[in-house]
């Protein structure tokens, strides 16, 4: 058998070779960083759900409070997805008779749940707690974005580790009066002045624990 | 003159580099618009434990429900409801007209049923008890399309909280009602806690009393403000 040989040519696409494995790792190692990235692959999910239920209709264009139904945000870890009555507090009388409201009114009925998909679901380790930060000024549309304009509802914020810390470590400018709590089109940036945030911050006794036990037990 | 390849790696280099393009393009569009699908999620870790979390499924019961439904007949701890005033607004079958002995009416309690007025109640009746909410506003609107009533809709007008008939009644009444409903509304017996509703009867009072307020009732001193 023949010694392999590189051929001759092969002193000209030396350079190129070299070029090509330095550029190599950097276009993975960004490629990774980037596509892998909460930013990418949480942020824009929008599951249809069973009932086209418009939060841009009942929160921008009826007002309702968030908490109407939610209630047990601000006491209670766990932001209740509302019950079928709920709905149907409206809903024997407005549109009663909307296919679009069948779901509902099958629910209502059988006693049976209408299956919302889920949006927003943290790891199964992870305990976040939303009494604890909508009861001291965080509001709702900093992890949620403006549901208010949301005609289908989508995951606004990576809810990855590291952003939670993001805001752990410098919550100021995340901070409102309580009474603004559920107003979404209400911006503290640019409403309030860093002073007056400063302020709330001691107010509310916000002391972010950035131990691991805070939130993983 | 320096040998040069194959024009064929001529061509796989550039078949490379433009096949190099394409993650990037993907990632770049997948972080700028929306997907109905779930995120992927390859390393599962514990992500998804074997538990329970509020409202979430459950195979084991015929319900599908993790939450299990209170079983008739029994009683939470701390739920009994013996004190008929705090939880029904009735002593001896009578609407009691004095507030819970553990809920004093304070400017604290009143700014509590101001707010929760404002969240629960106002969608129909309207801020300041009127009548005139925005679900108020837009029911009466699809009532009165002009192809008539849209997908049904029927709708009574939303009472004013400062009609005679409102007015006149004890707070023990305008508990219940707020616990139980009365014709077209519906109880928000389960979605606002007993103090809760008991501060919003206390705010509707004020509200009411605000209506038909006289000069005498400002203090003194703020008097020339209001004139």
């Amino acid at each position: 058998m023949s010694r392999f040989l590189f051929p001759r040519w092969s002193n000209a696409v030396l350079p190129l070779v070299a070029v090509g494995g330095a550029i190599a790792p950097l276009y993975i190692v960004f490629l990774i960083a980037y596509a892998w990235s909460p930013k990418t692959i949480e942020v824009g999910y929008k599951p249809a759900q069973p009932v086209p239920y418009s939060h841009a209709l009942h929160v921008g264009q009826l007002g309702l409070d968030c908490r109407y139904c939610h209630t047990t945000v601000d006491r209670a870890a766990h932001a209740s997805v509302p019950a079928t009555q709920t709905c149907m507090n409206c809903h024997t009388q407005v549109q009663k008779d909307s296919p679009r409201l069948k779901p509902v009114r099958e629910s209502y009925e059988s006693g049976r749940s209408v299956l919302w998909t889920r949006v927003h679901d943290l790891p199964d380790y992870s305990y976040f707690d939303h009494s604890a930060h909508v009861n001291r000024g965080v509001s709702c549309v900093e992890c949620h974005g403006r549901i208010d304009q949301m005609e289908v509802v989508q995951k606004a914020a990576p809810m990855s580790m590291g952003w939670c810390l993001e805001c752990h470590r410098n919550p100021t400018d995340n901070l409102r009066p309580l009474d603004r709590i559920t107003q979404l089109s209400w911006d503290q940036r640019t409403e309030m002045t860093a002073e007056e945030r400063e302020a709330l911050k001691k107010l509310y006794h916000i002391n972010p624990s950035e131990n691991c036990s805070t939130c993983h037990r | 003159m320096m040998q040069m390849p194959p024009k064929i790696f001529f061509y796989l280099g550039i078949v490379a580099a433009c096949a190099a393009l394409i993650p990037p393009v993907l990632a770049v569009q997948s972080r700028n618009t929306t997907s109905e699908k779930p995120p992927l999620h390859p390393f599962l870790d514990m992500d998804v434990q074997p538990k329970f979390k509020p409202q979430t499924e459950s195979v084991l019961f015929a319900d599908g429900r993790s939450a299990r439904p209170q079983p008739a007949g029994t009683v939470a701890r701390d739920e009994a409801m013996e004190d008929t005033h705090r939880n029904f607004g009735v002593v001896d079958g009578q609407w009691v007209t004095t507030m819970p002995r553990d809920l004093p009416v304070s400017m604290d309690l009143l700014r509590r049923g101001q707010a929760r007025f404002n969240i629960y109640c106002t969608a129909c009746h309207g801020y300041a008890g009127e009548g005139n909410g925005t679900v108020n506003r837009r029911a009466l609107e699809l009532v009165t399309n002009a192809s008539g009533p849209v997908n049904g809709t029927v709708w009574v007008q939303a009472k004013n909280i400062h009609d005679p008939t409102v007015t006149v009644q004890p707070v023990g009444q305008l508990f219940n009602t707020v616990t139980h409903g009365i014709r077209n509304m519906a109880g928000y017996g389960t979605q606002i806690p007993t103090d809760d509703r008991w501060a919003i009867v206390a705010y509707v009072k004020a509200l009411q009393r605000s209506f038909d307020a006289q000069l005498q009732d400002v203090p003194p001193d703020q008097r020339s403000k209001v004139q």
